[in-house]
C-alpha cells in the first residue's frame, strides 16, 4: 500500500534538509526526508583516537570517490580540474565541514550591476540579513559583532568567538602594522554550552566529525527538533527520481532502500536538498515527457554554471613552536582586505582569507596541503619544522558563473543501484588564475610580516571542491533562471529547490552560512503561501 | 563507520610473509632512518605498528603486498623509484604504512612533544589578549571594508568601539 502524501518531501537531510524541515514541521506541515545515508553516531569519529590521521584520509576522507562507502555515488571527475566533495548521512556534509561561517557582502548581490560580469542577484543582502540572523541562532554560531566588512547593525552572533590561538594572533598583530583588514572568524561551532550541546575543545579534528558535538550540524541542531515536531525521516533511502503528472506537477519521488527494493513517496511539493550535484543529477534523471530535457530545465540551466571556489593554501613556518595542531578548523581569523574588485589587480571580485589549523605529525611528513615530502635523514627536520609550527591562509577565491562548467549524467557509470553517476565538466577561469596569485602574493607578505621564515604554496588545490554551487540558479526570469526569487522551479510550481543550486554567483566566503540562509527563506515563503500553493490532485 | 574495519578475527599480516616483511623494514630504514634524536622507521614499525594500521586501513592491505613483491629487487632505492613512476598507488600505500606505523608510536610522538588532538577548556567569557591589545579597536578605527552596492564605492559606515563584557554565561 502506497503511504500518504506528505505535504512537503525533502531530498536529503543536511543542512538545508534540516533547515527547511525544521521550519515546516514546526509549521505543522507533514514532512518526509529521503536520507541516503544513515546517522552517525558521535562515538564513530576519530578526532581523538591515535588513527584519526590514518582514516581522514579513506574512512573519513571528504571525497565520495576516496571513501568508496555504498551510501556514497561516485562523481566521475576525468574531466574537472577540481574535486567535489561532499558526504552522505543525516547532517549531510555538515558533518565534515570546517563550520566557518561568514556571510555574503553586500557587493556579492550584485555582481553584474557593480563588475559587468555574471548576473546580480534578485535579492540584497539587507533582504537576507534576518535569515542569517536566525540561523545564526539555530547552529549556534560563535563570532564577535562589529565587523566592519560588513555594514553595521543588526544582531551580533549570540556565541563569543572561539581563540585566535598563538598563530592567529600573529597574523592579527601584522595586520595590525600592515594596516590591513581581519577579524575573528564567525564559526558555527559552540565557544560555550548552548541549546542542550556542549562547547569546542580545539581539538582541531572538526572535518572528520565533531566528537562533542559542538560543531553544528542538522543532525544535532534541526532533525530532533524537526521529528519531535513529526517529521519523519527515512534513512538509506536512494531517490531515483521525482515524478511529474501530465500537468507537469511533482507528485513524490521514487527512491530505493538498501535491500534493493523500490518505493513511491508521494508529495504535495517537493524539496531538493541534495546539494548542487545531487540535485542536478537527480533532476536530469527526472526528464519525463513533459520535461523532456530534465526536471525543471526549460532553460537549459540545470547542472550548469557549477562554482566550486578554487582555493589555494598559503602556509607560513615559524621558529616557535605554536602547537597549530589544535584548534577550531573552522577558522581563527579571517580577512576580507582584499576581497572587492580592484581593476587595476587584472581581475574582478576578491577571496576571502580564513586561518586554519595544520593537523598532527603524519601530515606533516605527508602534507595534504602545501609542502613536500623528505625522506632520509632531514625527514626529521622536516617534520620537526612542520609539526605546531605554522599558519594555514585558506584562500576562497570567487568562481565567476560559466555554462561550461557542468554537471551531466555520465553514460558509462553507474551507482551501486545502476543509477547513472554525475560526471564533472570544470575548468578553473583565467580570472580566478589570476585573482589567486594576486592573493597568494598577499597571503604570504601576511605571513612573512607575522614572523614566518618560509612561505609554502599549494597554488590549487584538487581536492578543494566542498563549496558546490550554482547549478539551478535563481532569477527573475524563467528563460534565464531553473528558480524563482523563493527557490521555486519556474517550471514546476510545486518543486523547490534549497541547496546551493540556487546561488547566481559564488561570492567569495564559505556559503553554508548563506545556504542556511536562503533555505531558511525558501521555507518561510512556503509557510507564507501554503494557501495558495498548486498541488497535484 | 570507525577505523578499525579489518575482517574480524583474520591477522592483516597474515598477507605479508617473511620476504615482504623484511623488504618493508629495509624500505621503512631508508626513508626514516635514525638521525637527529629520532629512532629509525625500521626499527619502529615492527609487527604492532604494522598490525595497527593494517586494521584501521585494511585497504591498504593489497596495493601494500603489491610493493612489496619479490620481483622488484633488493635494492630500496630502486624499487621506490619504479613503483613511484609506474605503480603510484602501490608507492603510496608503501610510503603511508610507512609513516603511519612510524608517527602512531608513542616513543616517537613524546620525542616530538606531541601528545596527539588534546580537549582543552575554553574560557570564552574571558577579555581576549588581542582585545586588551587594542588590535580590535584598531580595525574598527581604519572603518569600513565592504563596497556599497548603490555606489560601487567603498563604505563610508563608522563603527563604535568594542564593548566587551565580561561575565559567566
Amino acid at each position: 500500500m502506497a503511504p500518504e502524501p506528505a505535504d512537503v518531501l525533502i531530498i536529503g537531510a543536511g543542512a538545508t534538509g534540516g533547515v527547511v524541515g525544521r521550519r515546516l514541521a514546526e509549521a505543522g506541515f507533514s514532512v518526509v526526508c529521503l536520507e541516503q545515508g544513515r546517522w552517525h553516531d558521535r562515538a564513530e569519529y576519530r578526532g581523538a583516537e591515535l588513527d584519526w590521521e590514518l582514516t581522514m584520509r579513506k574512512q573519513w576522507s571528504t571525497s565520495p570517490n576516496v571513501r568508496g562507502l555504498p551510501e556514497d555515488y561516485p562523481i566521475d571527475e576525468s574531466d574537472a580540474e577540481v574535486s567535489p566533495l561532499m558526504f552522505s548521512g543525516v547532517g549531510g556534509s555538515m558533518l565534515i565541514f570546517a563550520g566557518a561561517w561568514p556571510r555574503m557582502l553586500p557587493s556579492d548581490f550584485r555582481v553584474r550591476s557593480l563588475d559587468g560580469v555574471a548576473d546580480d542577484w534578485p535579492l540584497t543582502y539587507e533582504e537576507l540579513r534576518p535569515y542569517y540572523e536566525r540561523t545564526d541562532r539555530e547552529f549556534g554560531v560563535s563570532g564577535m559583532g562589529g565587523d566592519p566588512a560588513y555594514p553595521p547593525g543588526g544582531e551580533d552572533p549570540p556565541l563569543p568567538p572561539l581563540p585566535l590561538g598563538a598563530g592567529g594572533l600573529k597574523v592579527a598583530r601584522a595586520h595590525a602594522r600592515l594596516g590591513w583588514h581581519w577579524w575573528p572568524e564567525p564559526n558555527s561551532i559552540l565557544s560555550v554550552p548552548y541549546d542542550g550541546r556542549r562547547p569546542c575543545v580545539q581539538r582541531g579534528t572538526c572535518q572528520q566529525g565533531c566528537g562533542e558535538g559542538a560543531k553544528a550540524s542538522t543532525d544535532l541542531t534541526h532533525w530532533p527538533k524537526a521529528i519531535g515536531a513529526g517529521a519523519v525521516l527515512i534513512t538509506g533511502a536512494r531517490v531515483r527520481r521525482i515524478e511529474t503528472n501530465a500537468k507537469g506537477l511533482a507528485t513524490g519521488a521514487t527512491w530505493i532502500d538498501e535491500d534493493g527494493a523500490e518505493h513511491f513517496q508521494p508529495a504535495r511539493v517537493v524539496v531538493m536538498a541534495a546539494n548542487a550535484v545531487g540535485t542536478a543529477r537527480l533532476l536530469l534523471l527526472s526528464a519525463s515527457p513533459q520535461h523532456p530535457d530534465g526536471l525543471a530545465n526549460s532553460s537549459g540551466l540545470v547542472g550548469r554554471r557549477l562554482m566550486m571556489h578554487p582555493f589555494a593554501n598559503v602556509g607560513g613556518l615559524f621558529d616557535e613552536d605554536l602547537e597549530s595542531w589544535q584548534g577550531q578548523f573552522g577558522c581563527s581569523i579571517e580577512s576580507f582586505e582584499f576581497y572587492e574588485t580592484d581593476e587595476k589587480r587584472g581581475f574582478l571580485r576578491g577571496a576571502k582569507w580564513g586561518l586554519a589549523p595544520t593537523f598532527g605529525p603524519i601530515n606533516a611528513a605527508l602534507p595534504s596541503r602545501a609542502g613536500t615530502q623528505v625522506w632520509g635523514p632531514d625527514h626529521h627536520l622536516h617534520v620537526r619544522s612542520h609539526l605546531g609550527r605554522g599558519a594555514n591562509w585558506g584562500l576562497f577565491g570567487e568562481d565567476l558563473p560559466d555554462e561550461s562548467n557542468r554537471v551531466e549524467l555520465s553514460s558509462t557509470m553507474t551507482d551501486s543501484s545502476g543509477i547513472p553517476v554525475p560526471e564533472i565538466h570544470y575548468q578553473v577561469s583565467e580570472n580566478s588564475r589570476r585573482l589567486l596569485d594576486f592573493h597568494i602574493e598577499k597571503a604570504s607578505q601576511s605571513l612573512l610580516e607575522a614572523g614566518a621564515y618560509k612561505v609554502e604554496v599549494d597554488r590549487l588545490m584538487r581536492y578543494s571542491g566542498w563549496h558546490l554551487l550554482g547549478t539551478a540558479r535563481m532569477g527573475d526570469d524563467p528563460t534565464t533562471s531553473v528558480l524563482d526569487r523563493w527557490n521555486r522551479a519556474h517550471d514546476v510550481p510545486n518543486l523547490y529547490v534549497a541547496d546551493g543550486s540556487c546561488f547566481v554567483t559564488s561570492a567569495g566566503v564559505n556559503p553554508t552560512s548563506s545556504i542556511a540562509a536562503l533555505a531558511l527563506r525558501a521555507a518561510d515563503h512556503m509557510v507564507e503561501t501554503r494557501f495558495n500553493q498548486q498541488v497535484p490532485a | 563507520m570507525t577505523g578499525a574495519a579489518a575482517s574480524p578475527g583474520r591477522d592483516p599480516l597474515a598477507a605479508l610473509d617473511a620476504d615482504r616483511r623484511a623488504v618493508l623494514s629495509s624500505i621503512a630504514e631508508r626513508l626514516i632512518p635514525e638521525a637527529h634524536g629520532m629512532p629509525s622507521a625500521g626499527s619502529v614499525v615492527g609487527d604492532a605498528r604494522l598490525r595497527f594500521v593494517l586494521n584501521a586501513r585494511p585497504d591498504l592491505a593489497d596495493p601494500l603486498a603489491a610493493a612489496l613483491r619479490p620481483e622488484l629487487g633488493d635494492d630500496p632505492d630502486a624499487r621506490l623509484a619504479v613503483l613511484e613512476r609506474d605503480e603510484p598507488e602501490h608507492h603510496a600505500a608503501l610510503v603511508s604504512t610507512v609513516v603511519f606505523g612510524y608517527y602512531t608510536d608513542r616513543d616517537v610522538r613524546d620525542r616530538l612533544g606531541y601528545p596527539g588532538q588534546e580537549a582543552k577548556t575554553l574560557y570564552s567569557w574571558q577579555l581576549p589578549e588581542y582585545i586588551e591589545e587594542g588590535l580590535i579597536d584598531q580595525v574598527l578605527a581604519r572603518g569600513a571594508v565592504w563596497r556599497d552596492p548603490t555606489t560601487g564605492v567603498r563604505a563610508t559606515a563608522t563603527y563604535p568601539p568594542l564593548a566587551w563584557t565580561e561575565e559567566t554565561p
